[in-house]
């Protein structure tokens, strides 16, 4: 499918671009770039381990765009160099443990927030101008428009603090060591429900308030009035006719959506102490790790970029318009 | 009732919207009346609750919370309406000129936006913030402006893509008016709404990725900002040790002015979009199905 | 004089707004006898759709019937059914075509989807005895039954209109409503479509509403004929009549807005 191919490429370009960004940000800074990349390693790095950083970010001697290529190079031969802070772990195995807790926060809570603000926009847009209609547009705008910041710190407040009903931190008892066991895999559900339950709060009224706008942008469309002429029931109509065209669109915002899911997620896991990559992005900056920061920006560009891709064949799959005839 | 020339005022949520915005940025111009105390200073003892002396209480470095509160407003609506502003700007020069110009400006604007947009925000940001070290809310306030404005590049440029097949366009083509003439007073005015809803949801964005910023620890803690407010409280682990005023009040502070900001936007949207509106306008209708006068 | 089959009396639709209200149908009132084709005529805004809509009764609030107004299918008031009744009566005693074709088919559905759904909630019919219908029906407008599983979107403008026809006919209706179904085709294809009509109205014996504002076709295609104008029908009378001795002031001046063709005076 060319359509797919294009956006590959894209993203291959889109990939770069962020790494471009990591390339230049320390040369812009004003004073030594290794001075800065490397200020937080003090004298306990080694200097062959040193010189080993310095080449995987490209700080080797020659012109500008001969250590451009080496950074680029070391990264698609997957080496991000190594964490300061956790001397000598490779960034990616730092950010890799991390990467699964958040992809699977993030990704629960997308598919729930996604379902469930689809179907309440499906019904508000059906039932317009009704209470339950200004019930969620309203809920919706007062969800979307409070920071997910906030929003975490009154839940972990309220059920965490106050209710004790939840466990307020860590994605599970840190007393339990890390095994597929009912009791660790348990502690896991628990401990995740505050988090999921956050960033449900935060996305739910935005993926509502688009489906029941575009919703209600198609009402007037002649194949719904065709639909409701051939006598088929409300709810065939409804479904079949309404909501499986206003799904398209719905489904493209929802590209652009995760990258608030991205922003949101970050937040919450510092709030609650789950040791998702928002938090290990949080401590390398209060420790200044850079190689652990930069490395942070390319793994969320490429999450970001799969995850964009997964909607786009998405897409594919849903309008009949877009496979080859 | 003809529709009024200034629908704004009939509709409940810009009303309640406005008012809220107005009432914060009323009591962050009044200030200095509504609070003796220097926001900065040591007043009183660290984390004392509420009290007639301090209203909302004390922080871990004994600083009077509400006073905290008042001039960190000043802040926060400044960075967010300056960062809006240059958000705002940005998107719809950018989107004007591709969406117009068409072409190979089209093309090369369009393929840096979905660059820019692809990118995930947060992320960027934060990576720019750890290289600057502790960003004054003008720095904030500028690298938000040269990150953030590709979505609103994008609908502006979609919006300028209809407008351009318009006739009194054509006619000013026609005539010969230049280009920049065109785009600034055919196009732009034509624009108003979209560009009043990506205003208001810039200042959003902005004020609400200014406070997260600063709650990351990327601001700069001198400042008094309703985020450094959230930094301050969760470093001195306000919620385990009860002090929640400390941590609360930020957070309402800003959920209160998202709300505001939220319902002037979706006012704005509905006005802009008639299909969307929410409420009831069929009063008479139904009143005449009952009396039974007619029927669907 | 056999009894109508579609007797419009006094209909009269307002649009409610919320100070005052606009009269899209004033006092109309028509009969259409079993098999015939009647054709309504005027311009744009004169009510003929709204007419259209309301046989079906597919009109949204803030559109009102009023009380005085009378629907009756083989002697049944249409706008006395219940939700049930309405369900059941919608496309199988009145169908209807819409304008533009190229919207009235769901465009993520297939063709076939498109007939079983109204082959299953009208008639329980399972998927092969749909698809042999189907398969008959797209053999009457001359659409090859393998195209079946295609999407609208594959097909040409004209021949998406057939398609729409075809569904419409899946049920046997007694009486087709055509909003101006050829309207937005070239007339190479209008003609063919009308045609096809017409045989297939001798064939199954169907009564056709033709809904337009193209007079000149309306006389080829119809037996009875109504002028309609601002929410009116200022004339009605057979296709002759209206042809050749127009009473009211308006059909004069439509007639009189066709250019000769042997040139001559503008009147």
């Amino acid at each position: 499918m060319a359509f797919l191919l294009r956006r590959l490429c894209f993203y291959l370009a889109a990939f770069v671009a962020a790494a471009t960004i990591n390339f230049f940000l320390p040369r812009l800074m004003p004073g030594d770039p290794v001075q800065i990349m490397f200020s937080s390693a003090g004298a306990e790095l080694p200097p062959e381990s040193l010189q080993a950083l310095k080449l995987t970010f490209g700080f080797v001697d020659g012109p500008l765009w001969q250590q451009y290529l080496t950074y680029l190079g070391s990264i698609f031969s997957g080496d991000l160099g190594r964490s300061i802070k956790y001397f000598p772990l490779p960034v990616t195995t730092v950010l890799g443990n991390a990467l699964v807790w958040t992809v699977g926060l993030m990704g629960t809570a997308t598919i729930v927030s996604f379902a469930l603000g689809t179907f309440l926009g499906i019904l508000a847009a059906w039932r317009r101008g009704s209470l339950f209609d200004v019930i969620v547009s309203v809920g919706a705008i007062f969800a979307t428009s409070v920071p997910a910041v906030v929003t975490s710190l009154i839940v972990v407040f309220t059920f965490g603090f106050t209710l004790g009903w939840f466990p307020t931190g860590y994605a599970a008892d840190p007393a339990l060591d890390p095994a597929f066991t009912f009791e660790y895999i348990g502690s896991v559900l628990y401990h995740g429900i505050l988090p999921m339950l956050t960033l449900c709060a935060v996305l739910t009224g935005g993926f509502a308030v688009t489906m029941r706008n575009n919703m209600i942008n198609l009402l007037g469309e002649d194949y719904i009035v065709m639909a409701r002429a051939k006598g088929l029931s409300d709810t065939r109509v409804m479904i079949w006719y309404a909501a499986r065209n206003a799904l398209l669109p719905t489904v493209s915002s929802l590209a652009i959506a995760i990258g608030t899911v991205l922003g949101g997620s970050l937040v919450t896991e510092v709030v609650f102490n789950y040791p998702g990559l928002g938090n290990i992005l949080y401590q390398a900056i209060l420790a200044r790790d850079y190689p652990v920061i930069q490395g942070q920006l390319l793994i969320m560009t490429a999450t970001m970029l799969i995850a964009n891709f997964i909607v786009d064949v998405s897409y594919v799959l849903l309008d009949p318009r877009l496979k080859r005839a | 009732m003809k529709t009024s020339s200034f629908p704004l005022i009939h509709n409940r949520k810009a009303m309640v919207g406005a008012l809220i915005v107005a009432f914060i940025l009323a009591v962050a111009i009044a200030a200095p009346l509504l609070t003796s105390y220097d926001p900065g200073a040591r007043v009183g003892r660290p984390h004392q609750s509420p009290s007639l002396e301090h209203w909302l209480g004390t922080t871990r470095i004994g600083q009077d919370v509400f006073a905290r509160l008042v001039y960190g407003a000043r802040t926060s609506l400044a960075v967010g309406f300056g960062a809006g502003l240059l958000i705002t700007i940005v998107g719809t020069a950018l989107g004007i000129i591709a969406g117009y110009r068409g072409g190979k400006i089209d093309e090369v604007i369009s393929f840096f936006t979905n660059m820019v947009l692809v990118v995930p925000n947060l992320p960027l940001l934060l990576v720019l913030a750890a290289f600057i070290g502790q960003a004054s809310p003008w720095v904030i306030a500028l690298i938000l402006g040269c990150t953030s404005w590709a979505w609103g590049a994008r609908v502006t440029r979609a919006e300028t893509l209809s407008v351009k097949q318009k006739d009194y366009v054509k006619s000013a083509e026609m005539m010969g008016e230049p280009r920049w003439r065109i785009m600034t007073f055919e196009i732009f005015p034509n624009l108003i709404s979209i560009v009043g809803i990506n205003f208001i949801g810039s200042v959003i964005f902005a004020i609400i990725t200014q406070a997260t910023l600063e709650f990351l620890g990327l601001g700069d803690p001198k400042v008094v900002s309703w985020g450094t407010m959230l930094y301050g409280a969760q470093k001195a682990s306000a919620l385990s040790v009860g002090a929640w005023w400390d941590i609360l009040t930020p957070c309402f502070a800003l959920a209160f002015l998202g709300i505001g900001l939220s319902l002037l936007n979706f006012a704005v949207d509905e006005i802009a979009n008639p299909r969307l509106r929410t409420g009831n306008r069929l009063g008479r209708w139904q009143s005449l199905i009952r009396s039974g006068e007619g029927r669907l | 004089m056999t009894a109508p089959l579609l007797s419009v009396k006094n209909l009269t639709i307002d649009y409610i707004g919320e100070t005052d209200d606009f009269r899209a149908v004033d006092n109309v009132s028509f009969d259409v006898a079993p098999g015939e084709v009647f054709g309504l005529a005027g311009e744009s805004g004169c009510g003929k759709s709204t007419i259209a809509f309301a046989i079906s009764r597919l009109h949204k609030p803030p559109a009102l019937i009023r009380k005085e107004s009378a629907i009756l299918l083989d002697g049944r008031n249409v706008l006395d059914l219940d939700q049930k009744g309405l369900a059941d009566f919608r496309w199988r005693e009145v169908a209807m075509v819409f304008q533009s074709a190229m919207n009235s088919l769901n465009p993520v559905l297939r063709i076939e989807q498109q007939f079983y759904d109204v082959l299953k909630t009208h008639k329980g019919m399972r998927r092969a005895a749909a698809r042999d219908r189907t398969a008959e029906m797209l053999r009457l407008v001359d659409i090859s039954p393998d195209r079946m599983r295609d999407y609208p979107h594959q097909f040409s403008g004209g021949m998406r209109q057939r398609i729409v026809i075809a569904i419409c006919l899946a049920l046997d209706p007694r009486l087709i409503v055509m909003d101006e179904p050829t309207t937005a085709l070239d007339v190479v294809v209008q003609r063919e479509i009308l045609q096809r009509i017409n045989e297939l109205r001798r064939k199954l014996g169907f009564a056709v509403l033709f809904i337009t504002h193209d007079l000149g076709l309306m006389v080829q295609f119809c037996d009875r004929i109504g002028i309609m104008l601002g929410g009116k029908l200022v004339e009605q009378g057979s296709a002759d009549a209206i042809y050749r001795t127009p009473e009211h002031d308006y059909t004069k001046k439509l007639w009189a807005s066709f250019p000769s063709l042997h040139g001559g005076v503008l009147r």
